[in-house]
């Protein structure tokens, strides 16, 4: 809770406000450990005012920890300003928050819980209208655990914005919530972002902060290890555009070496489970690589091409890339060594080249 | 909004909150309603015999009264705490302008409001079942101060155990191992007289002691009891401070 600002209000100074002047947030080296385990290794980020900011990584990158260290939930070492001002120093009035792990109070209505949350700020807005704005106008009056998932977070959100903020923390706000509900979300920060509101959003779901953000970063181990617009990102990081081919079957090597010779320039072929993936293939080059297969003789089922996109950035600069190949092979050695493991004789020692949190 | 008004909101909300919790009611009432019926219309006060009921019926409405103004903050408030650490709930309040101080302040007066109802129930069911006769006098207003300052020491000392322990289940553990010898050591239920001389003095470094001599010389044996409100307003002020200072604002 903040003591300085809710001391500042008793005294009824204007400390804390800031300036529109500053960015709204700044980070610079900030560090977080939790006993030997790095949350934050160095972090420097910087995000405009208005600005809709997307922080995306794996879990366990320290987003989170990051969220709190910018709200002041969390000591950390380093430079950190909220408009130009410490966390714990920003007027509450201008910041908003969503935690990524939030239940609220029980027994209370989502009208209720709006109005609670409305009720601790000098200024709240009014509770039907922000029930309206994240799509629960018609489910004010039920209580919080008779709600969906998709309605919580709903609420949730709700919560976050009743002060009408400057500045909006989102820790992962859509998940659990049906597309119907990420859609309302989504419509909801652009209209706070036309608004001059300025979003700070983690999420898991690339679609989505690509299509929110003016600007994302990538944290991985507790630094960030890119950050520009979504497009600047993808264009140094996405790599080409791909043909997924699907075949009945797999292709054999030959194959893949028939369908390469047949395609002009750069463009590379590799095997996929379902059939062979041709990397580089602009759209206009796309009749040209169907005839590269008819050529090598590969009858095909369907084709999709597509762009590169951020979940591309994200896998590539995360090192966890998708293989098609690496990881039909992987999936073949692992079926060997759980039917060694199950034979008589105990088989092989069955380490599973899958384990872990990826 | 004023600190007033932040106050109130949490406050409203954390009543509605308990009060639509059935069986949490249920239970906070019940709990000492079985004590009062187990102890004071079953077991009974022998004032002639021996054991560790000897004192006349009288003797032991401070110790009931003191089931309710001890246990139920304590448990309450520290579960109050880990379900919000749980929830996530101190890490949001953290960027709105409550203070921990007003969170704990509104959370004592809810407490307080509870506690006093049970505290009347049972000072009734005292007077129903068991054979006890208060004074009646004055002072019998001050009664629910004590009871009131009493709820806010221990609600401090609840914070307290919340932030220290990691879990509801920590909690409970925690506050019943305080509560308990608490309960039996300061002059409530088990007279000085029977506890080892050696033992004696340490008796009043337990703040439920000055709540029991006080609301005992309010209903039972007359004579001062400002000095011990004093003491028990004192130490209601520094748990609550130390109570505020521990609730969580950060992970």
């Amino acid at each position: 809770m903040n003591e300085t600002a809710a001391a500042s209000a008793a005294e009824g100074a204007p400390r804390g406000r800031g300036s529109d002047a500053d960015p709204a947030l700044v980070a610079e080296g900030v560090r977080r450990s939790y006993g030997d385990v790095v949350a934050l290794d160095g972090v420097d980020l910087r995000v405009e005012t208005g600005e809709v900011f997307g922080l995306i990584g794996p879990n366990g990158a320290g987003k989170t920890t990051l969220v709190r260290a910018l709200t002041g939930t969390t000591d950390a070492e380093g430079d950190l300003r909220v408009f130009g001002v410490s966390p714990r120093e920003v007027d509450p009035q201008r910041v908003g928050l969503l935690p990524q792990s939030f239940d609220p109070p029980e027994r209370l209505t989502a009208a209720e819980l709006v109005d609670y949350y409305g009720g601790l700020y000098d200024d709240a807005r009014d509770v039907g209208g922000v029930l309206r704005d994240v799509g629960m106008a018609d489910d004010a009056d039920a209580w919080y655990e008779t709600l969906s998932g998709g309605q919580q977070r709903r609420t949730c959100v709700a919560t976050a914005i009743v002060n009408d903020p400057d500045l909006l923390f989102l820790d992962e706000p859509t998940t659990g919530i049906d597309p119907a509900g990420r859609r309302s979300i989504h419509r909801l920060i652009e209209r706070l972002a036309d608004g001059g509101t300025t979003v700070f959003l983690t999420s898991h779901a690339m679609d989505e902060v690509e299509r929110l953000a003016d600007r994302v970063a990538l944290l991985r181990d507790g630094a960030v290890v890119a950050v520009g617009p979504p497009d600047e990102l993808i264009a140094e990081h996405g790599g080409a555009p791909r043909l997924d081919v699907t075949l009945d079957g797999t292709a054999d090597e030959a194959v893949v070496g028939r369908v390469e010779a047949g395609l002009a320039g750069d463009a590379a072929v590799e095997s996929t489970r379902d059939g062979l993936r041709v990397r580089g293939v602009r759209p206009e080059a796309i009749g040209s690589a169907v005839d590269a297969l008819d050529t090598a003789g590969v009858a095909f089922e369907s084709l999709a091409w597509s762009e590169p996109s951020l979940e591309d950035v994200y896998l590539r600069l995360t090192g966890e890339e998708y293989s098609p190949r690496e990881r039909a092979v992987r999936d073949e050695e692992a079926i060997s060594n759980e039917e060694a493991a199950a034979a008589p004789d105990g088989g092989a020692t069955g380490d599973d080249p899958d384990g872990g949190d990826r | 909004m004023t600190r007033v008004g932040r106050v109130r909101t949490e406050a409203a909300a954390a009543s509605r909150s308990f009060l639509r919790r059935r069986t949490a009611v249920f239970f906070t009432f019940f709990f000492p309603v079985i004590l009062v019926v187990i102890f004071g219309a079953l077991v009974r006060t022998q004032p002639t015999g021996g054991g560790l009921f000897a004192e006349p019926a009288g003797y032991y409405i401070p110790g009931y009264l003191a089931v309710v103004v001890l246990f139920t903050p304590l448990s309450r408030v520290g579960s109050e705490i880990a379900r919000h650490r749980d929830g996530g709930r101190f890490e949001k309040l953290a960027t709105t302008p409550i203070s921990r101080g007003e969170w704990l302040l509104a959370h004592t007066l809810v407490n307080v409001a509870i506690i006093g109802a049970a505290s009347l129930l049972i000072f009734g069911l005292v007077l129903a079942v068991t054979d006890a006769e208060p004074v009646v006098s004055p002072a019998l207003a001050v009664l629910p101060v004590f009871v009131a300052v009493g709820v806010a020491l221990f609600c401090g000392l609840g914070a307290v155990l919340g932030a220290l322990t990691d879990s509801q289940d920590g909690v409970i553990a925690a506050s019943n191992t305080v509560a308990l010898p608490l309960l039996f050591l300061s002059e409530t239920f088990v007279s000085p007289e029977l506890l080892p001389a050696w033992f004696r003095p340490a008796v009043a470094a337990s703040p439920l002691t000055y709540f029991a001599r006080g609301t005992r010389a309010i209903v039972h044996d007359p004579g001062p009891w400002v000095g011990d409100l004093s003491v028990l307003a004192a130490l209601a002020v520094a748990f609550l401070a130390v109570g505020a200072y521990a609730v969580p604002r950060t992970d």
